[in-house]
């Protein structure tokens, strides 16, 4: 039965690359209309988020080689026109199955074990489920990759001591101010991730929240969840003296703050020492700004660097879960294990939902 | 039997010695776990220093800084007895690792210096105040030390920050910006201490040549560092001089210390008379 995936993560592709892979929200039912209409896929879903791109499809033409038809579909379609080597991995079934629960689980996130990769799937697949591009096949797996998800979340330790790009933030926070009761902190864009880790800080501490964002009424309702203050995206620079800490996620397609523009606003704050989290894709920060004294830059490239650290150290409770999932995986769209009835003879239990599988 | 002051000094060369190969491992691993052995290693050495330096002192009935043999074993036993102290914290434990080397190199360049030297020879007494003028200024050399190994723990801190090695977290060195406060503090109590034994200067100038100033090479040497590091401070503290470069600025300063010192000090006609 092949769902297939193709995709690439932040595992086998550089931020650089992944930018020109990213699918903005409102362009993914198109594609998703393309990839039915010229037969490549009978349903499909795409997840596109800062550290993953991939296309989940579930084919019945056996006549093709959908791996590879996928990821060319890929390439052709984001019109990436340099080499690529193993940036773009596919996987068929099982893997395909088992990569959709590992991710789901948080396996495969930049930060291991981390929930916030579980709703972005959730988003994905009810975009493509709203559009109607799912159907009984990737309805039945990613359903059941979100209760393997919780059941690794509730049943494992991979999440003891959470870690989360977060709590990587404010870690780093920590490591460069004395304490954190007196930083501001200015929240760029009102997205997910960046909301989590302006939670996380204000928990450790933080003095103030500052949110600005291109629709000025989600910056409201962000900073009033916060209990901060929503600033007008043309003037966050008139703020920027008072700010410790910047996280930025917008989505715009060229960079927010580069170092012309934050060198003489370097000045007027006195060279204090400043935090800069890009967890944009493509990013916000120019990367020459990493240059700067005082001034230390962390996208999600770096931040995918420390987290490996952790999951060295946690190698022993990622077997246990691959474990968990390899078997769910297994049991999804197999036939379920004959056992037998009460009149001796055998029969079928079902894998799932009691759906009887011939 | 007895041990010279000396052989004791040898004894607390060599364990600052054991104390920078050890230190070497602790760096590669990332100063990641609450370490004692390195700050009992150094607590050993400055015992016998502090004994070495008692035996001087009582030996001669003075502060033991009359030579610069003397001088450069009194910074080394500051900056040691000072991480003793600052080293109870369990976030400044790691300045030992910093510390290490410069007891180590200045260990054996008193010892160097002296090879020749006999005790009680070499020495004048007849000047009361030279005692302290000597050892506030041995002390302000000491804090300017300190500094600098703030110094060198801000920039291996802040290289792991700006090339996000995983380190930087999981490190137990202090935070940035404890790290500058501590720095500027540093030096600014070295600025009190040089600016305390340099008062002393015109008494000693008017008590042996009758006058306030007379010209002399280490004087005007010591007008120089004394200058640099008010420059610094003051570059601090009035045009936000921070970060990387304060703490290159202590660092840079304090190597040019150490190594202009001894040539200035046997060069000065009035410090290593004829």
């Amino acid at each position: 039965m092949p769902i297939v995936v193709a995709g690439i993560s932040h595992k086998t592709s550089s931020v650089t690359i992944r930018e020109c892979f990213a699918f903005k929200e409102a362009e993914i039912p198109d594609v998703l209309h393309h990839m039915t209409d010229t037969g490549l896929a009978n349903e499909a879903v795409i997840l596109s988020t800062c550290n993953r791109v991939e296309v989940y499809i579930y084919t019945e033409n056996e006549s093709i080689c959908p791996q590879e038809q996928l990821r060319n579909f890929l390439i052709e379609n984001r019109q990436y026109e340099l080499d690529l080597d193993s940036e773009i991995y596919t996987h068929g079934d099982p893997d395909s199955v088992e990569h959709l629960f590992k991710v789901a689980s948080g396996l495969d996130s930049l930060v291991l074990g981390e929930t916030e990769i579980l709703g972005q799937i959730k988003k994905a697949y009810d975009i493509a489920l709203q559009a109607k591009f799912t159907g009984g096949k990737l309805n039945k797996a990613f359903q059941k990759a979100f209760n393997t998800a919780k059941f690794i979340r509730t049943e494992t330790n991979i999440q003891r001591g959470s870690i989360s790009v977060g709590s990587v933030g404010v870690e780093l926070a920590e490591k460069i101010f004395s304490s954190l009761n007196d930083r501001n902190v200015m929240v760029i864009g009102a997205g997910d991730t960046s909301e989590k880790t302006a939670r996380a800080l204000l928990s450790r501490g933080a003095k103030s929240i500052m949110v600005s964002n291109r629709s000025f009424d989600r910056a409201e309702a962000l900073a009033k969840e916060l209990s901060g203050r929503a600033v007008k995206f043309d003037s966050w620079a008139d703020e920027f003296a008072n700010i410790d800490i910047m996280i930025s996620s917008t989505s715009a397609p060229h960079y927010v703050i580069d170092r012309e523009r934050l060198e003489p606003m370097m000045k007027s704050r006195r060279n204090r020492p400043l935090l800069l989290i890009d967890l944009a894709v493509p990013r916000d920060i120019e990367p020459e700004v990493n240059y700067m004294d005082n001034v230390y830059v962390y996208n999600m490239d770096d931040l995918q660097a420390i987290a490996q650290d952790y999951l060295e150290q946690r190698k022993s409770e990622i077997e246990r879960c691959e474990s968990i999932i390899r078997e769910r995986a297994k049991g999804l769209f197999s036939p379920p294990p004959s056992r037998p009835r009460r009149d001796g003879k055998k029969g079928f239990e079902s894998g799932l939902g009691g759906e009887p599988v011939t | 039997m007895s041990i010279g002051d000396k052989t004791q000094f040898i004894i607390a060369v060599l364990l600052y010695g054991v104390s920078l190969v050890y230190s070497v491992f602790l760096w590669r691993k990332g100063f990641r776990k609450d370490n004692h052995i390195n700050y009992f290693i150094i607590l050993s050495g400055c015992i016998f220093h502090t004994i070495s330096l008692m035996q001087r002192g009582f030996s001669l009935n003075r502060c033991p800084v009359h030579n610069l043999y003397e001088a450069v074993s009194f910074v080394g036993w500051t900056i040691s007895a000072t991480f003793l102290v600052i080293g109870l914290l369990p976030r400044l434990r790691f300045v030992g690792v910093f510390a290490s080397p410069i007891l180590f190199c200045s260990g054996i360049f008193a010892l160097a210096l002296g090879i020749n030297e006999k005790p009680g020879v070499d020495h004048d007494f007849t000047m009361p105040l030279v005692s302290p003028h000597a050892a506030l200024v041995m002390l302000a050399y000491g804090a300017y030390g300190l500094s600098a190994i703030a110094g060198g723990m801000f920039l291996t801190q802040e290289h792991d920050l700006k090339f996000h090695k995983a380190r930087a977290i999981l490190s137990l060195l202090p935070p940035m910006q404890k790290l500058e406060v501590l720095i500027s503090r540093l030096m600014l109590i070295g600025q009190i201490l040089m600016t305390a034994g340099m008062a002393l200067t015109p008494f000693l100038m008017l008590e042996r040549y009758e006058k306030i100033f007379v010209p002399d090479l280490k004087t005007v040497w010591a007008l120089l560092v004394w200058a640099m590091y008010a420059g610094l401070y003051f570059a601090h503290w009035k045009f936000a001089i921070s970060g990387r470069r304060l703490a290159w600025g202590t660092v840079l300063s304090f190597a040019f210390v150490m190594l202009t010192f001894w040539g200035v000090n046997l060069l000065s006609g009035i410090h290593t008379p004829q």
